[in-house]
């Protein structure tokens, strides 16, 4: 607990009167998004449990599914975390020089590992965890142990982080095992998901065939904590007394877990730490190096280079390729021919959740490769805080640079699926006008928000992504998406039904367009001149 | 050269710089002193445009830094006291960018490059990544970033912070064959054998306002030299 007290102190020192209100909007944010949250969870429920004995099953099946997601994230993050803060922190080697026992530095990154990787699910589950509650009418004994379940799945999957991140680093040095296993954890994904979907039927054609593949499912995923959490939690929900059986196991299983990181760290800790020296890398000696363009464009130059030498960044566009690719795969699997017996206007639906989740992703990816890019400079931003480069200049060099890859990104995916669904015509156009118009009002309003609220002292691109300002920009944005596509599709309702007469169809889509064409151009210019007005205000 | 009218800057209740006024002439190297705290980190971050004072005039010959930054910024070179860079740029890259920044031509970049690097004693590791260098490596390399555009003005906060012996000769010898050519040198430091072996001038800041200024000749008729008279004011 000693070790543990500078970052307690830290936090309590930062929880000052004028910290929480500038913060306040962030908690907003935050709080909406819980409560949305909460109602389609709820929602969800109340739709599937309509569906009688077979809701049933597929509220238990999903239920143990959330947990088994939860529980791949939380690996996935834990060696990510776990590599930071043992490797790569930077009070390693004060507590180190220190007459502290290994076995106490251990426990303190540990911990530290356990709290980082999985702040986010501890903030944003309950919601889920609660509809389902008031659904069922659970008594109080449902929330303890549902809490209880949640810390022992946390404790597993950060032992097994831990353990793997020791292990990855005894096979490579800690920089560039968090790479490979960003590879790694690619592949996983992939493999993971192509087995799930193969066992679900492609389409909603046969319930019986969709039931008995979700049963298959729960009753495949024996060895997942998802399925012991189920076990221990869902006779509760229906009035009887918890499944002792899957909460021992749970207990035994975390308390195995983390004693295997601890050995892990026991006996790789100190070796793997000697191995961990900075290199002289010698990149490849190419005559453009020693070129750079003149003033804006050399920033883009700069950051180019960077982009491509720093793994760490360029290696998660293997993460969005996969879930692209997923994607893709999932429309195509979308039996159009037959769903268009049913309804007249699936093809115009099907184009709508796919502009929402082109939208989705396209936010996703702003988060993660736009938002960030001024906080990249890092402390070197000195550089050219100090050099004659005006603030606007940089915010448009950065956007230049960031926005050309993700509007290709997602005007490919937009085009690709257009293809697939057979979509032609005006709609055609309108779906590839709308992701051009929003890949750049959205890159203007993550640059913009980037530099708005920045954080030049980073451990890397991933602690920027999913800092506070990140998560605000994700929630506005996804906002601005759900709005233009709500007004173009009020639009096209106003001209397809041809309800009231011709002029005033004329005059609300002017309107809804002249509100479309303003909501993007304030949620790109807007940010884009706050923040060049903030940026040099941070020092 | 470079003048500072009535400077000053607080941050909330506290003053950390009082209507601090100075002027240094061309080819002056003058040495700003004064214990921790006093002041000095943020008259140069005042200097460089990190920060804005809230009330004076900072000018770099005819450029206020407030009312024409690009102008102002681009007649100086600045060396941060603490040495970070872009780390998966090799030397000669970084060079190149900053050169690039300031409107250097390619050609007079490349040239100024070689010949800085050659200078610091770094061109063997010219094309190396800069995460592989050491503080001492690093900080010659700061100094080069800093004159790749042939400036007329050098600010340093904290020169010789990671330098070898030999570094800090080779460093002194430069720094005085800068001024020699007519730049105009200003360095905040707490060597004050060092401030007093270079310097034309030292100034002694304290509690945000500068006590005195004294020339290196006055400096050696006070008992004790610097050190002593910066152990009396303190």
């Amino acid at each position: 607990m000693l070790l543990m007290r500078p970052r307690f102190l830290s936090l309590k020192n930062s929880l000052t009167a004028g910290i929480l209100l500038r913060r306040l909007p962030f908690i907003a944010i935050g709080a909406a998004f819980c409560w949305s949250l909460y109602l389609g969870m709820d929602y969800l429920l109340t739709f599937i449990r309509d569906a009688g004995f077979a809701g049933e099953i597929i509220s238990e099946s999903l239920f143990s599914m959330i947990f088994s997601g939860l529980f791949f994230f939380l690996i996935l993050s834990g060696i990510v975390t776990s590599l930071s803060s043992f490797y790569m922190s930077a009070d390693i080697r004060f507590f180190l020089s220190k007459p502290i026992p290994l076995t106490c530095v251990l426990r303190l990154k540990l911990s530290e590992a356990l709290l980082d990787s999985s702040w986010m699910v501890l903030v944003f589950m309950p919601p889920v965890f609660i509809a389902y509650g008031l659904r069922y009418d659970a008594p109080a004994l449902y929330y303890g142990i549902v809490a209880a379940g949640l810390a022992m799945v946390i404790l597993i999957a950060g032992g097994i982080g831990a353990a793997a991140a020791h292990l990855l680093t005894r096979l490579f040095p800690a920089r560039r095992s968090r790479d490979a296993f960003l590879g790694i954890a690619l592949l996983l994904f992939v493999v993971l998901y192509f087995i799930f979907r193969s066992s679900l039927p492609a389409g909603p054609g046969d319930p019986e065939e969709m039931l008995n593949s979700f049963m298959r499912f729960r009753s495949d995923s024996r060895l997942l904590p998802g399925y012991w959490m189920t076990e221990a939690v869902f006779p509760v929900l229906r009035g009887l007394r918890p499944g002792l059986s899957g909460l021992a196991v749970l207990v035994g299983c975390s308390v195995f877990s983390l004693l295997a990181a601890s050995l892990a760290g026991r006996y790789l800790f100190l070796r793997n730490i000697g191995r961990l020296q900075p290199s002289a890398d010698v990149p490849g000696r190419s005559p453009l190096s020693r070129c750079f363009p003149r003033r804006w464009a050399a920033l883009f130059y700069k950051d180019a280079i960077i982009f491509f030498r720093d793994t760490g960044q360029w290696s998660q566009i293997l993460v969005i390729a996969a879930l692209i690719a997923i994607y893709l795969h999932n429309l195509r699997s979308i039996p159009f021919d037959l769903l268009l017996a049913i309804t007249p206007f699936v093809r115009e639906v099907m184009l709508l959740v796919n502009m929402l989740m082109s939208g989705l992703i396209l936010t996703a990816v702003a988060a993660r490769f736009l938002f960030p890019l001024v906080s990249l400079e890092g402390e070197a931003f000195w550089v050219i805080r100090t050099a004659p480069v005006p603030a606007a200049r940089l915010l448009w060099s950065k956007l230049v640079y960031g926005s050309i890859p993700v509007t290709v990104l997602i005007t490919a995916l937009v085009l690709a699926a257009d293809v697939i669904m057979d979509i032609q015509g005006p709609l055609h156009w309108a779906s590839l006008a709308t992701s051009l118009m929003l890949c750049v009002s959205v890159s203007g309003l993550g640059i913009g928000m980037g530099a708005i609220y920045p954080k030049f002292r980073h451990a890397g691109i991933a602690s920027v992504s999913v800092s506070m300002g990140s998560m605000a920009f994700m929630v506005i944005a996804f906002a601005l998406v759900m709005a233009t596509l709500a007004l173009e599709t009020w639009i096209y309702y106003l001209w397809e039904t041809g309800r009231g007469a011709h002029t005033f169809t004329v005059a609300m889509s002017v309107c809804a367009l002249t509100l479309v064409i303003l909501l993007n151009g304030a949620a790109f210019f807007l940010p884009m001149k706050i923040g060049a007005e903030r940026l040099y205000k941070f020092t | 050269m470079i003048s500072l009218n009535n400077v000053s800057k607080a941050f909330g209740g506290l003053t950390a710089v009082r209507d601090l006024s100075l002027s240094i002439a061309p080819g002056e190297i003058f040495g700003l002193v004064g214990p921790n705290g006093a002041g000095k980190t943020t008259t140069l971050r005042m200097m460089t445009g990190l920060l804005i004072p809230d009330t004076g005039q900072i000018r770099f010959g005819e450029y206020d830094i407030v009312r024409e930054p690009l102008r102002a910024k681009a007649s100086f070179g600045y060396v941060p006291d603490r040495p970070f860079l872009y780390e998966k740029l090799t030397a000669r890259e970084l060079l190149s960018f900053v050169a690039s920044l300031y409107g250097v031509g390619r050609g007079p970049a490349i040239e100024a490059s070689g010949r800085l690097l050659h200078l610091f004693g770094i061109s063997d590791v010219g094309d190396e990544l800069i995460e592989g260098f050491s503080q001492g490596m690093r900080q010659r390399l700061l100094f080069a970033s800093a004159l790749v555009h042939d400036p007329r003005a050098l600010l340093i906060d904290e020169p010789f912070i990671g330098l070898d012996p030999f570094g800090i000769r080779t460093l002194k010898e430069i720094i005085r064959d800068l001024s020699s050519k007519g730049m105009s040198i200003f360095l905040a430091t707490h060597s004050l054998h060092i401030a007093e072996e270079i310097c034309h001038r030292v100034g002694f800041i304290n509690k945000g306002v500068l006590v005195t200024i004294k020339a290196r000749e006055e400096l050696r008729e006070i008992e004790g030299g610097l050190e002593g008279f910066f152990l009396r004011m303190g």
